[in-house]
């Protein structure tokens, strides 16, 4: 019997807790196994995320442990090795999700490595801060690239494909974002290293 | 293989003032045929020089731009205006500038106007190539000078397209203020990649409107960085239906 903690919001703390609120959802859309709904997840926010299946597995724990979700083991079928837990909502995730919805998150953990080395950053590692900010920009470009473009131009699109197209436009602005960043702040250590050699 | 087209070692400056600021600084990149190319960039950062280059239409200060194996800043201006003309195509959404009570058709098929074509061999061009592009619902014969911004793009890449280029260059295409417009050129854009074996360069403020590029750049401070290591810009194996979609090897 999993364990019920009403009224607690605990669950949307924490780096994971976008996740955990994409997993409600989609369980509260359509009940499934952990593998499937790993899958569900790639499919829903795309290769930017970088899901990993046994972080699911994890998450769908908590949220069973918190009360939101209830795993039910799966009658095991004749060509299947192992039984499978299949994650169905409960009487409290509806309201979880819809309260999830409502709540102001916390500002993305993006640059958190650069963040990092800049506050800590000496004089003689301007070029190294350059040289990484580059590559930060790089990386931002190649996920831009990752990002599958809208494919359809109909004008009467479903439901489903709009939400699928806001998803890739907040990708498309926090990279863009970031790259902006990381060209400013590459502009401002290199004219500071100029200054220094003239 | 001779690359389409050729950057190499490229500088640019333009005056500012009593000094100099430069737009592009040692810049070198390869692009083949079929790739399509985005290079984002913010508001002056150099972007549509960059694509002017490329087009021939500016000559670098410093290295070479090389179109098909030829050196378009050794070229005449007769020569880089009939390659404009031919196997390069550039369309910026400033450069809109029908003749007064021109029609759509006829503003598409003045631009074929020194191929020796017939006036009807040049508008029933102009008719496939707005027909390709969507604007063909009133036979073309409305005004230019009538149309909506969104039209107007439209009709600028028939104009780009019925030269049949080889590369296109596409400067800024996210004018269109309606979301749903955009996401058609945007889908026109790539189709037209895959359809003709065509490169595309698209250059844009917002990263959204290079969606489905197999090629990343981006151009600040002179420099460009590129998803490319060592900035040779080639064909990249397609994804399956539902990916992103690159050109073909």
């Amino acid at each position: 019997m999993a364990r019920v903690k009403a009224n607690t919001r605990g669950w949307m703390r924490g780096a994971s807790a976008p996740l955990r609120g994409a997993l409600l959802g989609l369980v509260l859309e359509r009940p499934g196994h952990g593998g499937e709904l790993a899958n569900r997840l790639v499919a829903r926010l795309g290769e930017t995320w970088r899901i990993d299946t046994n972080d699911v597995y994890r998450l769908l724990d908590q949220l069973v442990a918190d009360g939101l979700l209830a795993a039910h083991e799966e009658p095991r079928r004749e060509n299947q090795r192992r039984t499978r837990m299949v994650y169905r909502p409960t009487g409290q995730t509806e309201d979880a999700l819809t309260s999830w919805m409502e709540t102001l998150l916390p500002r993305e953990p993006v640059r958190l490595g650069l963040h990092a080395k800049l506050a800590v950053a000496r004089d003689e590692d301007a070029p190294r801060l350059v040289a990484a900010l580059r590559d930060y920009e790089r990386e931002c470009l190649r996920l831009a690239q990752l990002v599958a473009p809208t494919t359809s131009s109909e004008t009467q699109r479903s439901w489903t494909a709009l939400v699928m197209d806001c998803t890739r436009d907040a990708v498309w602005g926090q990279l863009q974002s970031d790259i902006d960043w990381a060209a400013r702040t590459r502009r401002r250590i290199n004219e500071r290293i100029k200054a220094q050699e003239r | 293989m001779t690359p389409l087209l050729s950057f190499a070692n490229v500088g640019k400056r333009f005056p500012d003032g009593g000094r100099e600021i430069t737009i592009l600084d040692g810049v070198s990149f390869e692009i083949e045929a079929g790739v399509f190319v985005g290079v984002y960039g913010a508001r002056r950062a150099g972007k549509s020089t960059l694509l002017r280059l490329a087009a021939g239409i500016e000559r670098p200060d410093a290295g070479a731009v090389c179109f098909d194996g030829r050196v378009l800043n050794e070229m005449t201006s007769g020569e880089r205006g009939h390659l404009l003309r031919g196997d390069l195509a550039f369309m910026a959404s400033g450069d809109w500038r029908p003749n007064l009570g021109e029609s759509v058709v006829d503003h598409v098929a003045t631009s074929l106007g020194s191929e020796g074509l017939t006036v009807r061999d040049a508008r029933r061009r102009a008719r496939g190539a707005l027909e390709r592009v969507g604007v063909s619902a009133t036979g073309g014969e409305e005004p230019a000078g009538s149309l909506s911004l969104a039209e107007r793009t439209l009709v600028m890449l028939a104009r780009a397209l019925v030269h049949e280029p080889r590369l296109l260059l596409v400067d800024e295409p996210a004018v269109m203020p309606n979301l749903g417009d955009r996401d058609r050129f945007y889908v026109l854009l790539r189709e037209l990649v895959r359809e003709r074996n065509m490169a595309l360069l698209v250059a844009s403020e917002e990263l959204g409107a290079l969606q489905g590029a197999g090629v990343m750049m981006s151009i600040s401070d002179g420099e460009v960085c590129t998803t490319e290591e060592r900035g040779t810009v080639v064909p990249l194996p397609r994804r399956s239906a539902g990916g992103a979609e690159r050109p073909g090897r």
